[in-house]
């Protein structure tokens, strides 16, 4: 079969360093042109096409990214990655709408209110084996929903509403209704995102979590510190989730309760998988069907989730190992690995 | 609160008892089929679903009942509670086989890890709820009452419903047949033998995919028989009820021991007596987070689920 | 009920419409097409509500482009938002900008409405809800977010809640009421503006649970040992019968009632008449089957299926914007002012009119009780 990973690798590897930084630029500019393709085929039915780049597509990247470390690098099945996109929201929510702090003082805050969080959730839960860690992680998304919707101080299952927008910058304002600003932005936050994984997997983190992922007892004993370095990728995991969770609160003005259910958790990791798990382009791949596929599909009407279920399935079925999946040579080993 | 509690035990341990029998039934739909696969099944919850339509369908269609019918006595009861029972075993068995051989068993062949699965699954469980939702006009649909639900008898304060007793005994019985099938008949010794060691097994010349399909169609039929129990008992289902039982069955299979058939058992019972007391206690809302915080100190304390993992007591 | 008589079948939904026809300007041999949304949910665990309303809707525009054959054809764009405000807020912007749409029905949900509201405002889209009962969303207190944009055909929480408590309690010498809620912005809002009026010894308890439970055992145990003799839930249908139903199992013999998330003609289908006999019910309007029984056959011919929960209030909705249309209206600005101006007969005869901020001027609140495995008017709450 046609291997689009390894064809790719191949040209990326093939260019000396202008080629490569010719080949960043091109793609980057044409992703960040995406916004001005409205009006061809690319356009969603009902749905605003500019609202679906910002959401769910480029928050379903930003967060598939986040929970790539947690799954795809280190093996860790999570399945309440929701949890740290609703920590994040809920702390723009609250401390946007009750103190004078702004967006961009917010997001660090959020960010590492979704890392503390990750410690708490990550320490216990990783001491235990890993098929127990899919249900502990989905409870502590039920959990954390659920506290949202009780506490009288994130305003129940009214949610918080008139979360502002962030402040401008550089002379770039953000109106509620600036998608393209918006979708820049997260743009900006993804290539971040993306830097930051490929700068810890070049690095000792990268290999910890290979090992740890390839087999965990041998790693364990070849004294790779492999509880430190789970712990390690369910934080920087949560951080992401966090951001994406700030950014989205200040741009839709308005979150409850119900945008933070189970049902995001899974679509979440249904990108990772479709995608290619452990390859950070397969997985931003992913992310941007299954967050696109649905509303471009609305023509369908009462059918489309149906269709999208169809898709999952068939798809899963043809690439089992995603559509851009990993290094063929790691997956080999997996595959030994598993039988 | 205390007096208040002592009051009500006896009925919020009735009502405590006879979800936890549901439950256990579906844990077991999830148990099997981890201890043979290694795999979460998350189908199961609409295979489950689905088995709620097949009772409705044969109470109302087959048998004519409405709302507004005169309730069945005698053999004619008894009847219609049989048909329900094994057609519902039946459908869901066969679905859950035919949910194995489109979502699993090319990926099982292929040797995909456990994820690639997990997402077929989940596509399967999309595709299953919402076609239902389409057929049933996306609205929620009732089972007429066919049995009048008459109290047997008291037990302190509490009376003694002739539906849970019902689901009580047949719980036991479908529970005393699994184990005897499994562990006494030859197709239950090559689950076992599967669950152990799957390579191993083959090479006794066993077929996997033939015990494969057997364990999908057991935990199937379990959990068919759960969708019929529940019927009886709620007499209310819908395209999305699969959803939160399904985790709920998860959630006690994996607090006996994942894989485990007597964990499912003990799991399902505690978490339905735990769901019901803590519900009373502190407040309905506080459930889920009650029943996650306990799993998350069971788990510390027995990391393999109360009773411990796998279909045999020899896997380590 | 008493206005039954005034109104015919199929014309109690064109009525208002037919009679303004003359109005119109002179129609060319092509028909002029008119474009209106509906946004609700229509797929996934929600979708009762905004099918039942959906179906509302495309039967009152069924009618009217039959009655105005060869005049107007109005054109649905279906919204669906799943009832989530994070859906809401991407469709919103996509129905805002499409030009041809000059009137919304819906949202189907508050908080999806309230995900909505800026991309409408902005782009001056009027629209009428036909179930978004959430008291912010036109309280000047809460900032007017509504403003000007949003109506709604449905008395508030606010003018529920309390009207609820006094049907519940009608008659009963010394009400221990148990009130219960399903956790969603719906049913506390409800219960929220309840509580103030519950007078001193009245309230016997509360509880909050989720809408997807499926076993009461709990829950009923607590009303028991309140020694409860009325039973609120707030909520909606598919919950309330099985509720209701477990609670009466049990051996509870008081009074059980609910609001207009509860009053859906598949409420009935969903426990043994029995069971569900002397259910109290209060809501803005009325179902079809009791305006006119031939109504309700006339929807469930033409339309395929039985109306269903927010049925008459769709048709209500649906029909200010008919109205409007009828009267040449064909732009967004025009339809704004014309709905603002609105003035006219819902089904049940009654005048719909709305208030500066949107909310149906002197709504009433009907009460309702399930008689024989049907829902019966009762007369107004007072």
């Amino acid at each position: 079969m046609f291997n689009l990973r390894d064809k790719g690798a191949e040209i990326w590897e093939s260019q000396g360093r202008v080629g490569r930084v010719a080949i960043a630029v091109g793609a980057i500019a044409i992703v960040a042109a995406l916004p001005f393709m409205g009006g061809t085929f690319l356009n969603t039915p009902v749905a605003d096409y500019e609202s679906v780049l910002v959401y769910p597509i480029a928050m379903f990247v930003l967060m598939a990214i986040g929970l790539n470390i947690v799954i795809g690098k280190s093996g860790l099945l999570d399945l309440g990655y929701v949890a740290f996109f609703a920590i994040g929201a809920y702390t723009m929510g609250l401390l946007g709408t009750k103190t004078e702090l702004n967006t961009w003082e917010i997001l660090p805050i959020g960010i590492a209110m979704a890392m503390f969080s990750g410690i708490i959730l990550g320490v216990p839960a990783l001491k235990l084996r890993g098929d127990y860690l899919a249900i502990i992680t989905l409870g502590f998304g039920e959990i954390v929903r659920i506290v949202a919707l009780n506490l009288g101080a994130l305003g129940r299952s009214e949610g918080i509403q008139g979360i502002p927008t962030p402040p401008g910058i550089f002379g770039i304002e953000y109106a509620f209704d600036s998608h393209r600003i918006y979708y820049w932005t997260l743009l900006i936050l993804i290539l971040l995102a993306i830097w930051m994984v490929r700068r810890l997997s070049a690095r000792r983190a990268g290999r910890a979590w290979e090992s740890i992922r390839q087999d965990e007892d041998a790693a364990e004993l070849l004294g790779v510190p492999t509880f430190k370095y789970k712990v390690w990728a369910f934080v920087l995991g949560a951080s992401v989730g966090g951001a994406a969770g700030v950014i989205y609160a200040s741009k839709t003005l308005f979150i409850a309760p119900d945008n933070f259910t189970l049902q995001i958790s899974i679509l979440i990791l249904a990108c990772v998988v479709f995608g290619g798990m452990g390859n950070i382009w397969g997985v931003i791949l992913g992310a941007v069907i299954l967050g696109y596929l649905p509303d471009r599909i609305r023509f369908l009407s009462d059918a489309r989730l149906l269709v999208f279920g169809l898709v999952l399935v068939l798809m899963m079925n043809l690439r089992p190992d995603g559509i851009l999946p990993r290094k063929k040579r790691e997956k080999a080993i997996v595959k030994k690995d598993a039988s | 609160m205390i007096g208040n509690f002592l009051d009500q035990f006896w009925s919020l341990t009735f009502g405590g008892l006879s979800l936890g029998f549901i439950y256990i039934l579906i844990a077991l739909g999830y148990t099997m089929v981890y201890g043979v696969l290694r795999m979460i099944n998350f189908a199961n919850s609409e295979i489950f679903m689905v088995g709620t339509f097949a009772t409705i369908i044969i109470i109302k269609d087959v048998f004519q009942f409405t709302q507004t019918s005169e309730y069945a006595t005698g053999f004619r009861l008894w009847l219609i509670l049989g048909t329900a029972l094994i057609s519902s075993m039946l459908v869901s068995g066969i679905l859950s086989m035919l949910v194995e051989m489109v979502a699993y068993r090319r990926l099982r062949r292929m040797n995909s890890g456990v994820l690639a699965p997990l997402i077929s699954a989940i596509g399967v469980s999309m595709v299953l709820s919402e076609s239902v939702r389409i057929l049933t006009d996306s609205r929620p649909v009732a089972s007429p009452r066919a049995m009048e639900k008459k109290f047997l008898g008291q037990f302190f304060d509490a009376g003694i419903r002739i539906d849970n007793t019902i689901i009580v005994i047949s719980a036991l019985v479908l529970f005393g047949i699994l184990i005897t099938f499994v562990n006494k008949t030859r197709m239950g010794k090559a689950i076992r033998a599967v669950s152990m060691n799957p390579n191993a097994a083959r090479l006794m010349g066993i077929n996997i995919d033939g015990v494969i399909s057997a364990t999908f169609l057991v935990g199937g039929l379990m959990t068919g028989a759960a969708g019929f129990f529940y019927t009886l008992k709620y007499e209310n289902t819908s395209a999305f009820i699969g959803f939160e039982l399904g985790i709920a069955a998860f959630t006690a299979a994996i607090l006996g021991g994942i894989g485990n058939i007597k964990g499912a058992f003990y799991g399902g019972l505690a978490l339905g007596l735990l769901e019901t007391y803590a519900s009373f206690f502190l407040g309905t809302q506080w459930k889920a987070v009650t029943v996650f915080v306990v799993l998350v100190l069971v788990l510390y304390t027995r990391p393999n689920g109360l009773f411990g993992e796998a279909l045999t007591q020899t896997r380590a | 009920m008493k206005k039954r008589g005034l109104i015919s079948v199929a014309a109690a939904a064109a009525l208002a419409v037919s009679s303004l026809v003359g109005f119109a300007p002179a129609s060319h041999a092509k028909a002029k097409r008119i474009t209106l949304a509906f946004q609700g949910p229509l797929t996934g665990e929600e979708a009762s509500v905004g099918q039942d309303e959906l179906a509302g809707m495309l039967y009152a525009i069924k009618l009217f482009n039959a009655k105005n054959k060869g005049k107007y054809k109005v054109k649905v764009v279906q919204a669906d938002d799943q009832g989530d405000p994070a859906q809401s807020a991407k469709v919103a912007p996509g129905i805002a900008s499409n030009k041809k749409i000059i009137g919304l029905v819906g949202a189907a949900y508050s908080g999806a409405t309230i995900a909505a509201l800026p991309y409408y405002k902005q782009r001056n889209l009027a629209m009428v809800s036909p179930s978004a009962t959430r008291v912010s969303i036109t309280d000047a207190a809460a900032g007017n977010i509504g403003f000007p944009v949003f109506h709604r055909v449905v008395p508030t929480d606010k003018v529920q809640g309390p009207a609820l408590f006094k049907l519940a309690t009608k008659g009963v010498s010394s009400p221990k009421v148990y009130i219960v809620d399903d956790q969603s912005a719906y049913g506390v809002g409800l219960v929220d503006y309840m509580k103030p009026t519950i007078p001193a010894g009245q309230g016997a308890g509360f509880d909050s649970v989720s809408d997807k439970t499926t076993d009461w055992s709990a829950t009923i145990a607590k009303v028991k040992t309140a020694g409860a003799n009325v039973v609120i839930y707030t909520g909606y249908f598919p919950q309330a019968a099985p509720f209701f139903k477990q609670l009466r199992d049990s051996g509870y013999t008081g009074i059980l009632a609910g609001g207009d998330g509860v009053l859906s003609p598949t409420f009935v289908t969903l426990a043994p008449a029995s069971v569900l006999e002397g259910v109290r019910l209060t809501a803005g309007t009325v179902p079809l089957a009791e305006i006119d029984a031939k109504l309700e056959a006339d929807f469930a011919k033409k339309m395929g299926k039985a109306s269903g929960v927010y049925a008459a209030e769709s048709i209500d909705a649906t029909n200010v914007f008919l109205s409007c249309i009828a009267k040449g209206v064909s732009t967004r600005d025009a339809m704004l002012k014309c709905v603002k101006a609105y003035s006219g007969k819902s089904l049940t005869g009654t005048t719909i009119k709305f208030n500066q901020f949107g909310d149906v001027a002197g709504g009433v609140m009907n009460g309702f009780e399930v008689k024989n495995g049907v829902i019966k008017f009762t007369g107004a709450v007072k």
